[in-house]
């Protein structure tokens, strides 16, 4: 019997449902729109001519590409994630529906203003992941608050007796986002240098007090469930968290090594990014641990796999972060595609992943109504192979501008030995991109699409 | 009432006070202090006409594509000497930038002084390198039949120039240019602050 073919429906209160689908449904129309953007800006290399018009140009379309991705598709996506969690994991209804909703609605005005407010060259600063303009962010802040305050109202109003580990990392991730937007927003102590040392925190902080608590919570939700079994270890999840939580706020100078920021501040940061190995390898034993000897459930999930990648992801990406923090290779990798391969490992294939799983362990569960198989499975595959291949060709890439820039030829000779891997990139962004359009197609059949009759068949292939 | 751990409370208030303080320790307090850094001897803060340039610079993200930020590294000195940190205290938006698929603008104004230059590089890159990726920024000129008194026509090689007509510099062109035109390290002299 596989698991999937007798789904059992979770006894969620219909409202619940309707919110946690609005949540999957607006983030994947973000995750669609700011995807393309990406795709359009992988041709502009091999293409600089294409689309050349202000609304359409490079320098204010990435911002949106990343800003998008971040606060439209994952932050919506894990956001409606978590609150669903926080509802199952208390054996309650969501606590503060309305809330709930109007925090929906701010993160999608605050993703609408700052899309177009981005496209009117309006920003502040190039700075990566905080472009948006100090009325945008507010919005965005409002909406962490309202969720967060969701969450943290329900599992206070809880039946069972300890609060799950899942409710940890993800409470964890709305109190430091609100502690480090508003860091990251009052502009009245950060000038020039000082401004740099504030953008390495806020940068780095971004992901990984955000979106790396709210995959890990709604993964320890999600993998036992799926499972059937519980989390290996309730200690390592522990103390992941408490690592995660004091070393990572730490590592953000070594986004600018061998600028002008005091030295020993950036040698800090690259010693608590030796740490940061203490977290990610508890997180990732603990849950290789809960896998280990079923295999079988992994191959004949359709959820499992995307949490397995994503998994794998979170230990190579982040592992892969230590590294390249290290003076000698940053003398070669910093400024290079190399961190545009890290941070689709990371964002994407982490992250993202990490998303798709929760969505396909617990959508379903939650409407009665399952995603295409097929689908499921091309979803997987483009997706992997896509993201693997990205990661890869620019990692190659990268080294290459780095070695160029060390061996002392001319500039542009670096930018002729990166063009090959240039046209790699849009063709594995591009498999990509077609896994996001089956997602939606997917994501369109377990909510809005009438129950199908038709899955009676597909349950039959997979009954052994 | 639940105690201990077990109380979402605990986990609220034990987290935002430890990463309080940690955003205060590695975030706000370096902010504060690196915010004073006096500029290098000799720097002079932008004209209007620069600062709009800047201004220009910064919405149209030229910065994702070119840092300001000599390393003391071998193969950053052909862009000039290394940054200290001294040379940002106009910067702000700070403009260090985290990739380079093009060259390092810091030293730009020394680096490539000639206006007509940047002109044509500006509206087709690859009119004056030829395997250049870099974007055009055509909407920062216009083309009309003839120039007028006071225009500045730039001198598009005929491959790269429109049909019927000359490309003139807009007033953002013009502060664009300027803008790079100002971006020229001082010497250090004896006795500089080391980065």
């Amino acid at each position: 019997m596989s698991p999937q073919s007798a789904l059992t429906r979770d006894s969620a209160e219909p409202e619940d449902i309707a919110l946690f689908s609005a949540f999957v449904i607006s983030a994947t129309f973000w995750l669609l729109l700011t995807t393309a953007v990406g795709l359009l800006l992988s041709f502009k290399f091999p293409y600089p001519d294409l689309a050349t018009n202000p609304l359409l140009s490079f320098g204010r379309l990435r911002a949106i590409h990343t800003n998008g991705t971040f606060y439209g598709w994952a932050s919506i996506a894990l956001t409606g994630s978590a609150l669903y969690v926080a509802a199952r994991t208390s054996g309650i209804p969501i606590v503060g529906k309305r809330i709930a909703w109007l925090s929906l609605i701010a993160y999608n005005v605050a993703a609408v203003l700052g899309t177009v407010t981005l496209d009117l060259g309006l920003n502040f600063g190039d700075q990566e992941y905080r472009e948006w303009i100090w009325p945008v962010k507010v919005i965005f802040l409002a909406a962490v608050f309202l969720s967060g305050l969701t969450v943290v109202r329900t599992v206070a109003q809880r039946i069972e007796s300890e609060v799950y580990i899942s409710n940890w990392y993800t409470i964890g991730g709305f109190v430091f986002t609100l502690i480090l937007s508003t860091v990251a927003i009052l502009p009245w102590y950060q000038y020039g240098l000082g401004q740099v040392a504030v953008q390495g925190f806020f940068m780095h902080n971004a992901v990984g007090m955000w979106f790396t608590f709210l995959a890990l919570g709604v993964t320890y939700y999600a993998l036992p469930k799926l499972l059937n079994r519980p989390i290996y270890s309730y200690a390592l999840g522990v103390l992941g968290f408490w690592t995660n939580l004091v070393f990572y706020p730490v590592i953000g100078a070594h986004h600018f090594e061998f600028s002008p920021l005091p030295w020993w501040f950036q040698t800090l940061a690259i010693v608590f990014s030796v740490g940061m190995l203490v977290p990610v390898w508890a997180g990732t034993a603990n849950f290789a641990l809960t896998i280990r000897g079923h295999g079988e459930s992994v191959r004949r999930s359709y959820a499992l796999p995307f949490i397995v990648v994503g998994l794998l992801y979170y230990f190579l990406g982040s592992t892969q972060g230590t590294v390249e923090a290290f003076r000698s290779l940053q003398t070669i990798w910093h400024f290079t595609n190399f961190t545009i391969g890290h941070s689709h490992a990371t964002m994407y294939g982490f992250i993202t992943f990490i998303a798709w799983g929760a969505i396909y362990a617990m959508l379903p569960r939650a409407t009665g109504k399952e995603p295409s198989r097929v689908a499921t499975g091309l979803h997987f595959w483009f997706a992997t192979i896509g993201v693997t291949a990205y990661v890869f060709v620019l990692s190659i890439g990268g080294t290459l501008q780095g070695l160029d820039w060390a061996a002392g030829n001319p500039f542009i000779a670096s930018v002729e030995a990166t063009a090959p891997y240039w046209v790699a990139r849009a063709v594995s962004g591009s498999m990509m991109f077609l896994a996001h359009v089956i997602f939606a197609y997917n994501v369109y059949l377990m909510t809005l699409a009438p129950s199908r009759a038709s899955t009676k068949w597909e349950r039959k292939a997979v009954n052994v | 009432m639940n105690r201990g751990m077990n109380n979402v409370w605990t986990i609220v208030i034990s987290s935002a006070v430890v990463y309080g303080v940690l955003a205060i320790a590695m975030g706000v307090v370096p902010g504060i202090v690196l915010s004073r850094t006096p500029p290098t001897p000799g720097m002079l803060p932008l004209t209007p006409q620069q600062d709009r340039g800047r201004a220009i610079y910064v919405s149209e993200g030229c910065e994702y594509c070119h840092t300001q930020n000599v390393r003391p590294l071998k193969q950053d000195l052909v862009f000039g000497r290394p940054s200290v940190a001294g040379d940002y205290a106009y910067s702000t938006p700070e403009l260090l930038g985290d990739h380079r698929n093009g060259p390092d603008l810091t030293n730009i104004g020394n680096r490539q002084p000639s206006d007509t230059w940047q002109y044509i590089h500006l509206w087709n890159p690859r009119s004056v390198v030829n395997a250049s990726i870099m974007p055009r920024y055509t909407w920062f000129f216009a083309v009309k039949p003839k120039a007028d008194a006071g225009d500045i026509v730039v001198p598009v090689p005929p491959r790269f120039a429109p049909a019927g007509g000359v490309v003139v510099a807009t007033e953002e062109a013009k502060d664009l240019v300027a803008y790079l035109q100002s971006l020229k390290q001082v010497p250090l002299g004896k006795g500089a602050a080391k980065p």
